[in-house]
């Protein structure tokens, strides 16, 4: 790819609007519409907004009470992953482009991580694309990918790049494992995840992040980027859509047919009780986490858990994480023990499910032809 | 329906019964004169990722060939199921649409996606891989290249 790329930039979006922008962006990008080079928007959501994915249950990812009490928006993203927040310390990117005929879904944002990874390069951080969830430095998540292509073919990439994060924040508006540990919360959480602040000893916001990401993608894709502003009717289109999509009660509450749960299990191992804590998904793993007396969180049971990331609950898919992670020589425990309190904690997941009160199966928001 | 024969290529089972279309990694499974099944391939599932949700238009719909017939949820992708045939929806899968684990466990069986009547049978079945050998090439140099990508496990 060579040419010139269009560039947005801008700061302290609205949850609906932010994302209402990036969807009208993908206007230009259907098929039979003539061909443009992509747009690439760098840009931060005021603080602070609470994001789900495409099909996360709202009340499940996030505490709607605590948003409310704290001013912080909600919306749904149109791609996948998982709920995160955004402020003026986290760098969104917006993607835009025809989606590339024949190519992967995991094709696609394998690249365009590596672009991301290069632009973390240029800050002195060794950032990969491990486990094919997140871009990660040293095993610990520093930035979240989604990426979605619409039934007219344009594509949306979305990521979002921790340049700094407030963890006891996150942990009070965002329902996640971590938040039952009360007051070791805001360590494991630490203990997982990194920001760009962390790694370089500067903090970081987004604005401070811009350049360096955008030159990765300009160098990763040899193109040159040209700063710009969407056109009128893109931003009418958003104005649309961020009415009637996502700031739309129905929008929020869509629900999957498959039900969020959480569930935990204990394991022994000979320092002492760990506990395996899985939030699911159907029978999907949407995140993990094990605790325990440990001096320094073994990298090992980091891994498991981000190997565990989005995979079904599986005996086989389970006992192949456990065994790739090294956890069962890290905790000193037989891997045949690991996987079945793996699976204890999912099961007492599946069991804490209710019936989800989405429509008839597969009927829901279907794409019309086109 | 029974299912004909499958082979495994570098670890993905491959079945020979029926048709491809590379692009989308969609097999078309021809049932009846002028009516088929439509399913995705291992492959195509692998590359998007772990499957949440699949959703299909109501039965009835008209099929363009290129077009979508549904959407496709998965762990870190939201995007269109791809029709390789043009014709009209004559069932879908509500096993799969309720648990798309289903899919993944067996793509090329009770985890079939839709079954529709084809406008252009003859038109867009010619359209699609049939031979076997030149299947299985196909098949087998696309593991290649995706793991050489590291799109897909070694």
């Amino acid at each position: 790819m060579s040419g010139a790329w269009r560039l947005l930039a801008d700061d302290g979006a609205g949850a609906s609007e932010g994302l209402a922008l990036d969807e009208a962006l993908m206007g230009r990008y259907a098929r039979g519409e003539p061909d443009c080079p992509p747009t690439l928007r760098l840009y931060s959501y005021r603080s602070h907004c609470a994001l789900v994915g495409r099909y996360q249950n709202l009340a499940a990812e996030v505490d709607l009470a605590a948003c409310r009490r704290t001013g912080t928006e909600v919306s749904r993203r149109s791609t996948g992953g998982g709920a995160i927040i955004m402020g003026s310390g986290q760098l969104g990117i917006a993607y835009v482009d025809r989606a590339p005929a024949g190519q992967r879904p995991r094709e696609i944002i394998e690249q365009l991580s590596a672009a991301l990874a290069a632009g973390l390069a240029q800050l002195g951080i060794v950032a990969t694309f491990h486990g094919k969830n997140d871009l990660e430095v040293g095993g610990r998540k520093i930035a979240g990918l989604g990426l979605y292509v619409d039934p007219a073919d344009a594509m949306l990439f979305h990521a979002s790049v921790l340049g700094d994060l407030d963890v006891e924040f996150m942990l009070q508006v965002l329902r996640i494992p971590a938040a039952k540990l009360a007051d070791r919360a805001v360590a494991a959480v630490t203990e997982r995840l990194t920001t760009v602040s962390a790694e370089t000893g500067l903090r970081y916001d987004a604005a401070m992040l811009r350049p360096a990401i955008a030159s990765g993608f300009a160098a990763s894709f040899g193109v040159t980027l040209e700063p710009g502003a969407p056109d009128q009717t893109e931003l009418g289109l958003a104005d649309v859509l961020a009415a009637s999509r996502y700031r739309s009660q129905s929008w929020l509450s869509e629900r999957s047919v498959s039900e969020d749960a959480s569930g935990s299990a204990v394991l022994k191992t000979p320092a002492g009780l760990a506990r395996i804590y899985l939030s699911t998904h159907g029978d999907l793993v949407k995140s993990a986490m094990v605790t325990g007396d440990f001096n320094e969180l073994p990298a090992a049971v980091v891994a498991m858990e981000a190997g565990l990331r989005w995979r079904r609950l599986d005996g086989e898919v389970i006992a192949a994480v456990v065994a790739g992670s090294g956890v069962a020589d890290a905790l000193g425990v037989p891997a045949e023990r690991i996987v079945a309190a793996v699976r204890d904690a999912g099961r007492e997941a599946c069991q804490g499910a209710t019936v989800g009160q989405a429509g008839s199966a597969g009927q829901r928001q279907l794409p019309e032809p086109s | 329906m029974e299912q004909g024969e499958q082979v495994i290529v570098a670890g993905f089972p491959l079945a020979l019964d029926r048709r491809y279309q590379a692009e989308t990694h969609m097999w078309v499974l021809p049932t009846d004169p002028g009516r088929a099944r439509i399913g995705m391939d291992p492959l195509g599932i692998e590359t998007s990722g772990t499957l949440a949700q699949l959703s299909f238009v109501p039965v009835g719909t008209q099929l363009t060939a290129g077009r979508p017939f549904g959407q496709l949820e998965a762990a870190k992708f939201v995007g269109p199921l791809v029709s390789p045939v043009s014709g009209t929806v004559l069932a879908v899968n509500d096993a799969a649409a309720i648990d798309a684990g289903l899919t993944e466990r067996d793509p090329y069986g009770a985890g079939w996606l839709i079954e529709a009547s084809l406008s252009d049978a003859a038109g867009d079945l010619s359209r699609l891989l049939a031979d076997a050998a030149e299947i299985t090439a196909w098949f087998a140099a696309k593991i290649a290249d995706y793991r050489r990508m590291g799109v897909i496990a070694q």
